[in-house]
């Protein structure tokens, strides 16, 4: 297994903003590597920067080994890309549009029709082939879109955020094409600001805030970096402050909150915090309705380094 | 790979609704309805072109009488005759209701209050006919059956004073609205040379940014994006040319192939002014579509498409610019190759057309290929 990836130091400006602040990853062969970030940290950024659309200020770039330049034409063959914006002809069907891509690659025109018609089933767009775009459906136009970006079997995929407005079940199939491309042997790129997709598909994440890396591993690996182990949430009518003090002098409790009726107690790690919270509540006779527990998520992990959510609320 | 991108330029070029509309609907509609418009104006032409007089008949001359009778028949009579009495036909003149009082007094006289074209076919007639008044009646005696012949031959000789042709092609005023619609046709291929330039540029379009990133060198892809675009627009070319010379019978003179060649070379020129508009800067490609219209209409103005004489105005306040407007150029080589019998001129003027098509493309390459995008 190579490294498929490499960037070092990074640095792209726009005049006085810094979009990549010396940014250095590195991707292996095999992988399903996460950009995970919210909405203007910069992936979108790195991943222009990586195919030699965007210039930059500093910082060096290879793919496959080699440097990548607009002209690299050999590291292109085996590349794929999906945009966040749909690019596809409007005026060429479905089955036009995944031929016209992949015959920018592939010369061969029966190993490319072999290849259109594999990318067709691969995104189930069977019944679909003499539909133009604006006849499809917002979910089966990112297939579609998908489908044009991966027909040529690249050996890198870049996705980025491809579900960006997809219906879920749309979503779903198109997850679940991913972990194909990748199980079928393809290193891919995927960037998105949505924590559960990237938690669903990638082997590694670095997650990305104002152009700079602040955190990189396996979601195992990020979720360790992070104080909070286990968050504990119970159903009360109310809870005095002496309660809050005493729930939080508990060993490996390091938070207690009430707010919505809803008491919330943050632990970093230990064994059997749910039972001894639970006991203090019954020693102060306070009732309680539903209690659950959650480990912490990628959110969780952005918040407490970065100090802020990760996802925007509306999202 | 060229053919490849070649092929699916040219499909999806074809499926363009705009391209349908506005390059072979909309000149269509519009020939049909100057053609309409036209014929009207010939017709209101025709019905006044006879020349209203005044005949005082102080003698009765019924040899006379009867060459004006038949003179003023007929959709084509030579004059519209009034007999009044000297005073009344004076106060006609004066209103200028018609342009010459003939008297007949034993001979003939004449009294006009004005010089003109029309005075002068007047003044031609009475002079002919007193020079073959002798013939006339002579032939009115002795050979009544011919003199209807006569009084022609009468009407005709002063007719040929009335239009002299200094060509023999068709120097009909109306024709350079026709001239100027296939012009307009032909810069309206700036529309699919602009969406070339647009569809490959990645900080342009997501289609740009997806062509970008693939292993076809973006000449090859501008290169097959424009061939697509030149053939598209020669397709329309054609049909607006066959259109106006076949169905409205617009007559382009004896040599059609070369005005189909001066056509074809119009529409390169054109697709080559929207591939280089649409190459300029970062505006939306709804903004540059509106530059390359506004373009495209403001050449056809300056022609003439709108306003017959305004090229007449421009070539007298700044004769250059009609050396380099591509609407001019495009409609003076068909009146070139109508009007002269020489090719100089009409060569020129496509020399001129390819020489800025070639200026338009090279512009477009050069903002075009850049490689790298400061933002996208």
């Amino acid at each position: 297994m190579g490294t498929v990836v490499k960037i070092e130091n990074l640095v792209k400006r726009y005049k006085e903003l810094v979009a990549l602040d010396h940014l250095s990853l590195e991707i292996e062969e095999g992988e399903v590597f996460g950009l995970l970030g919210p909405n203007g940290s910069g992936k979108t950024t790195t991943i222009n920067c990586l195919l030699s659309l965007l210039s930059y200020d500093k910082g060096t770039v290879e793919i496959f080994g080699k440097k990548m330049t607009p002209v690299s034409y050999d590291i292109k063959k085996q590349i794929g890309i999906i945009m966040q914006n749909v690019a596809v002809f409007q005026e060429l069907n479905v089955y036009e549009n995944i031929d016209y891509f992949c015959g920018l690659y592939i010369k061969d025109k029966n190993k490319r029709k072999q290849y259109v018609e594999e990318s067709i089933q691969f995104a189930g767009l069977e019944d679909f082939r003499k539909f133009r775009p604006k006849k499809l459906s917002g979910g089966l136009l990112r297939r579609l879109n998908i489908a044009c970006g991966i027909a040529h079997k690249p050996r890198l995929i870049i996705l980025d955020e491809p579900t960006v407005a997809v219906d879920p079940q749309s979503r779903n199939k198109i997850l679940e094409g991913i972990q194909e491309l990748n199980r079928k042997g393809a290193t891919i790129i995927y960037t998105s600001h949505y924590m559960e997709e990237v938690e669903q598909l990638c082997t590694r994440i670095a997650i990305m805030d104002r152009g700079k890396k602040i955190a990189e591993g396996t979601k195992d690996e990020l979720k360790r970096m992070i104080k909070n182990t286990e968050t504990v949430t119970i159903e009360v009518l109310e809870v005095p402050e002496s309660v809050l003090t005493e729930l939080e002098n508990i060993r490996h409790v390091y938070k207690a909150s009430f707010a919505d009726e809803k008491l919330t107690i943050e632990c970093s790690g230990g064994k059997h915090n749910l039972i001894r919270i639970l006991d203090v509540l019954q020693k102060e006779n306070i009732s309680f309705g539903r209690v659950y527990t959650e480990l912490p998520t990628l959110n969780d992990v952005f918040l407490e380094i970065t100090g802020k959510a990760l996802r925007d609320k509306e999202d | 790979m060229f053919w490849h991108n070649f092929k699916y330029e040219l499909i999806s070029g074809l499926r363009v609704k705009d391209v349908i509309i506005w390059l072979i609907i909309f000149p269509i509609i519009l020939g049909g309805f100057f053609k309409i418009a036209f014929n009207s104006i010939y017709e209101k032409t025709t019905e006044f072109s006879a020349i209203p007089i005044a005949v005082t008949e102080t003698e009765k001359n019924e040899v006379f009488h009867k060459v004006m009778s038949q003179i003023s028949e007929g959709d084509d009579a030579l004059f519209k005759v009034t007999y009044a009495e000297k005073n009344e036909a004076v106060k006609m003149l004066d209103k200028k209701e018609v342009y010459g009082i003939i008297f007949t007094d034993g001979g003939l006289s004449l009294s006009v209050s004005d010089n003109g074209i029309e005075q002068t076919i007047i003044k031609t007639f009475v002079e002919q006919y007193i020079r073959q008044e002798k013939i006339i009646k002579d032939t009115a005696m002795n050979h009544p059956d011919k003199l209807d012949e006569v009084i022609l031959s009468l009407g005709n000789n002063v007719s040929a004073n009335k239009n002299i042709p200094l060509t023999n092609g068709n120097t009909d005023y109306f024709i350079t609205f026709f001239y100027n619609l296939i012009a307009m046709v032909a810069l309206f291929g700036s529309i699919t040379g602009l969406h070339i330039s647009i569809s490959n540029q990645g900080n342009l379009s997501p289609l740009g940014a997806r062509k970008c990133c693939s292993p076809t060198p973006k000449s090859i892809s501008l290169l097959a994006g424009l061939m697509g675009s030149y053939i598209l627009q020669i397709i329309c070319i054609i049909i607006s040319i066959t259109y106006v010379a076949f169905v409205l019978k617009i007559d382009f003179g004896n040599r059609l192939p070369l005005v189909y060649i001066s056509g074809i070379i119009g529409s390169l020129m054109g697709v080559s002014l929207g591939f280089a508009v649409g190459s300029f800067g970062r505006m939306s490609t709804k903004a540059k579509e509106g530059v390359a219209m506004s373009v495209s209409m403001l050449s056809c103005f300056f022609s003439g498409l709108m306003e017959g004489d305004m090229k007449a105005i421009v070539a007298e306040k700044a004769p250059w610019f009609n050396e380099i407007n591509p609407a001019a150029l495009i409609s003076d080589a068909f009146y070139c190759l109508n009007i002269y019998d020489d090719y100089d001129r009409y060569i020129k003027k496509n020399i001129t057309m390819i020489i800025l098509a070639v200026i338009f493309v090279i512009i477009g390459f050069m903002l075009t290929r850049r490689r790298k995008y400061a933002s996208l």
